[in-house]
């Protein structure tokens, strides 16, 4: 055999050199089979780089190989290990477990919330799938004649809906959405997000229609703006903000009538009038007249326990003109502002 | 409802029963059999596809567009695929940064693939590539815009032109979305989490797959006569890869075990920028927008092995020199450096946030402050299942596209950018062909026999039940090392022989593997076990081949065997299963327009 040049390259030495670190974790169990929950508390050797699911392989590797959990990319983009960690949803994948074991601090791992549980950490996520489909989530451009090359888009309006597009549809807004828990049917701040994804995008055409249903029950008016949506997604969608900004664009198309969009506008109309938001408005203003006299009795539990603020204060600001020139210079700009829209090759080359 | 249900089901056991008596009626302790046992064939399509990634579900559109029955079959939901990690981009001739056309797109990659690809595929590739992006644009993907609307593109390794289109650095992600959109919008069927054992054939012909549903438990014969397999790849065999746990080569061990070889399995590619603590990918993009490689010294080394291109050299290049410092001790604790500090944070933040994001949280550097250490890791597998230009394999009906497959685009070395292109052109290509097929054939008449149902479940059953034996993670992490330390970017006679006896009995040793699930909702260890199974087979199959092939070329560089050598070598290596074992063959490669060169950069 002929001497090989450079033998000692066929190995990376030190391939493997790590510093290791014990972690430990406390677990909730669910027994498909039994029904029953329990609390499993885990302790392993991992590197030091470990996330918290390398923690949750290394159990399942070498403790507990009935552990359930999805996983795939390890890299925070296929969505699959949303789990509560310390009762907050977030990516097993994504959250480092150096400093839990720095801080001598034992996490807690469960479920996500507002999904029925399959077995330990796997959720159902059928309920999640079905309200991404009930946005229609895909571009319509109707009956535009598609064009041979690419639309044209200019970059600026390709960025509006850049943070939507962002969205992994882990499911960690979900868990955490505090107007789901007590409407399970409330399509939720993923699902939403995604419609503004097409709302935005510049070469759908289907925005009115869009902006219709999501003013009906279940809408984009029954959030109730806690943010933990944006608190606890990993990747920086913000799902509040797109419902913001869908709230936005139903006024512009019109959609008013929906109790959210007047309570939204009470806020604005109060405080461009006066600069302070007027609460004895709001109440009659948002949700009418009668209704708002058969709410007397819950006012006054509320006023019963100093929860209404006095009705005869002058509400007016110092210096409220300067509030109505800003007010009116946003205006202008909104009213301005036509849709972006993208434009067909052929518009592009005629000129 | 759920009465009629379970009374269907448990008429469907007694029929089974009658049909196979030799079949045990309850095996798995203390669950009900209904739920366990397989289905008799209920279920039946025209076409199936395997995987949903981008290939999966581009085939599956296709399909579905030309009016046939499609379901896709997925061991993950849809948007879970590892396609969805792709980074930098996808390659076509558009000319909308500069001049191109698609014979320098499909010149570029013969000389990629080291002359090894098939330069009729390729021609059809190129040609094909730009008319596929249009329509991702048209089905609503967020590419990067250029100042005129048009979609940008980058400079990448290896490419005359800058032809990769992209979205930002998540190029994969966001077309991984718009494909499901489009999914959902075809309403196309999806089996999700349910994992396919087995792909039967019948006489010759495709009948179907045998499945496991991993979320309740129990096998479903799923029939149709034409599968498409779209699973990706096996980077998972490696200790150090860029891949997704769910890289296990499925695909590629149902085909082989189906009859139908793998062809040219020793050329997995690694690619050069990988973070050390979990093997994840820092996209090409990172060099494309002007990042440098520098060893311990702050040099750039890539100038000894491709002065001209320098850092955008093909991908073999640069991983075997960076494996080179590493080695010779002129690297940074076994790492070289990726520095993109000169790009300012502009760019950076701009147009690569996502290799921001993950340098940040798997290597603990801000690469706006301070270089990101890397190193070559295992990434894609430029072989895979033999098929012609439409994605048929030996066996009728039974198709292939994207990583599984090899048609064979990437030859012996893959050019960033084409494999999110090649899953979207053949992916609908083999798409369309099935579906024509149906419409012109019809029912071929090929089915699961029950006796087949029965004997794939005695199998399942035997590995579900087993409690002895060594784990299914232990042995997986045996395999992934070796095969980094003896098959890796440079090897030799001697290590792959040790390779070739260590997977050989971790083989034998896999054949009784410890569960601790025995039970049928959600057991992924009974799916690490049957994903183990599909490494081995494919680690033989590559650590065999590679054994056989006494040249270098792209990806497969032998210290002892250094040169290229067209006179044996410029030939397909095709692995076929013989009972189990692995038996070698050759084919020529196809050559149009351009014969073998030197290949340098």
């Amino acid at each position: 055999m002929t001497e090989i040049k450079n033998a000692h390259l066929t190995t990376l030495k030190g391939a493997y050199d790590t510093e290791l670190m014990e972690a430990t974790l406390r677990i909730r169990r669910w027994d498909p089979d039994t029904q029953r929950a329990r609390f499993d508390t885990f302790t392993v050797t991992v590197p030091v780089t470990a996330s918290v699911l390398d923690a949750l392989d290394a159990i399942k590797d070498t403790h507990d190989g009935t552990l359930a959990y999805r996983k795939s990319c390890r890299m925070a983009v296929c969505g699959s290990c949303g789990m509560r960690i310390d009762g907050g949803a977030a990516l097993a994948c994504k959250t480092p477990m150096k400093k839990f074991v720095d801080a001598g601090h034992t996490i807690t791992v469960s479920p996500m919330g507002n999904l029925p549980v399959i077995k330990d950490l796997v959720v159902d996520m059928a309920p999640f799938w079905e309200k991404i489909r009930a946005v229609k989530p895909y571009l319509d451009t109707k009956d535009e004649e598609v064009p041979d090359t690419e639309w044209r888009v200019a970059p600026e309006h390709g960025d509006m809906i850049h943070k939507e597009s962002l969205c992994i549809l882990c499911g960690c807004c979900v868990s955490e959405c505090n107007s789901m828990e007590s409407d399970p049917d409330f399509l939720g701040p993923a699902a939403l997000a995604k419609a503004y994804r097409f709302v935005g995008d510049t070469r759908d055409t289907d925005t009115r229609e869009r902006l219709r249903d999501l003013n009906g029950a279940h809408g984009i008016w029954d959030c109730t703006r806690c943010y933990f949506c944006n608190q606890r997604c990993p990747k920086g969608v913000d799902p509040r903000d797109a419902i913001a900004k869908l709230g936005a664009e139903s006024f512009k198309e019109g959609f008013v009538r929906d109790e959210g969009a007047r309570h939204a506008k009470v806020f604005v109309d109060s405080t461009f009038k006066g600069g302070y938001l007027r609460e004895t408005e709001l109440v009659p203003k948002t949700i009418g007249p009668v209704n708002a006299v058969k709410d007397i009795p819950f006012a006054l539990q509320l006023a019963r326990a100093g929860k209404v603020p006095n009705p005869l204060s002058p509400h007016k600001a110092k210096d409220n003109d300067e509030v109505k020139r800003l007010w009116k210079l946003l205006e202008k700009e909104a009213k301005g502002a036509e849709r972006p829209r993208a434009q067909h090759p052929d518009a592009v080359r005629e000129g | 409802m759920h009465d009629h249900v379970s009374r269907f089901r448990d008429a469907c056991y007694v029929l089974a029963v009658v049909r196979t008596p030799a079949y045990p009626a309850v095996y798995v302790r203390g669950t009900a059999a209904r739920r366990l046992f397989p289905e008799v064939s209920v279920i039946r399509h025209d076409v199936i596809v395997l995987g949903a990634g981008l290939a999966g579900m581009r085939a599956a559109i296709e399909a579905k567009r030309r009016g046939v029955d499609v379901a896709v079959i997925s061991k993950l939901h849809p948007t879970r695929s590892h396609s969805g990690a792709a980074e930098g981009g996808i390659n076509a001739a558009l000319g909308n940064a500069t001049e191109d056309s698609s014979d320098s797109h499909a010149f570029d990659t013969i000389k990629g693939s080291d002359y090894l690809g098939d330069q009729d595929a390729i021609e059809v590739f190129a040609r094909e590539a730009p008319n596929d992006i249009y329509e991702l644009e048209h089905m609503g993907a967020v590419f990067t815009r250029a100042a005129d609307g048009k979609l940008a593109q980058r400079p990448f390794g290896a490419a005359g032109a800058p032809r990769t289109v992209y979205s930002a650095d998540i190029t994969g992600h966001v077309l991984i979305h718009v494909l499901y959109e489009q999914l959902i919008k075809h309403d196309v069927k999806v089996y999700e989490e349910f994992f396919a054992t087995q792909v039967v054939v019948d006489e010759g012909r495709c009948a179907g797959v045998i499945a496991w549903d991993t979320k309740s438990g129990g096998l479903h014969a799923i029939e149709a006569n034409h599968v498409i397999l779209a699973t990706g790849g096996v980077g998972r065999m490696y200790y150090g890869t860029t891949n997704a746990f769910a890289c296990t080569g499925d695909g590629m061990s149902l085909a082989w075990r189906a009859g139908v070889p793998l062809k040219d399995m020793e050329f997995l590619q690694f690619h050069p920028t990988t973070l050390k603590s979990n093997g994840v990918l820092i996209t090409e993009g990172c060099r494309g927008e002007g990042g440098y490689l520098r060893n311990k010294d702050g040099d750039r080394f890539m100038v000894g092995d491709a002065p001209n291109a320098m850092e955008l050299a093909s991908r073999d290049v640069v991983s075997r020199a960076e494996w080179k410092e590493i080695a010779d001790g002129r690297g940074v604790d076994g790492c070289v450096m990726l520095d993109l500090t000169h790009l300012g944070w502009k760019k950076i933040k701009s147009r690569l946030p996502g290799s921001r994001e993950l340098a940040i949280d798997y290597a603990g550097v801000d690469p706006i402050e301070t270089p990101i250490p890397v190193r070559p890791g295992a990434h894609y597998m430029m072989g895979g299942v033999d098929c012609d230009l439409w994605g048929e394999t030996m066996v009728p009906g039974l198709w292939a596209a994207g990583e599984v497959a090899c048609v064979s685009i990437h030859g012996a070395n893959r050019l960033g950018g084409n494999s999110l292109m090649e899953t979207i052109v053949f992916g609908r290509r083999a798409g369309q062909a099935a579906a024509e097929r149906v419409l012109e054939q019809g029912d071929t008449g090929a089915r699961i026999e029950p006796g087949v149902l029965a004997d794939e479940d005695r199998r399942i059953a035997g590995i579900l039940n087993n409690d002895q034996g060594e784990r299914p993670g232990a042995l997986r992490e045996e395999l992934a090392k070796t095969m980094y330390d003896k098959a890796g970017v440079f090897r030799t006679e001697e290590a792959l022989a040790e390779c070739q006896a260590t997977v050989h009995d971790l083989r034998e040793r896999a054949q009784t593997l410890r569960l601790d699930d025995h039970g049928s909702v959600f057991n992924t260890d009974l799916t690490n076990a049957l994903e183990l199974l599909s490494l081995l087979e494919c680690a033989d199959c590559l650590v065999t081949s590679a054994l056989a092939r006494k040249e270098s070329r792209g990806a497969h560089s032998r210290l002892d065997h250094t040169e290229r050598d067209d006179e044996t070598w410029l030939k397909h290596t095709l692995n076929w299963c013989d009972d189990g074992e692995v038996r070698l063959d050759y084919r020529p490669v196809t050559i149009t327009k351009h014969q073998p060169l030197a290949r340098s950069y």
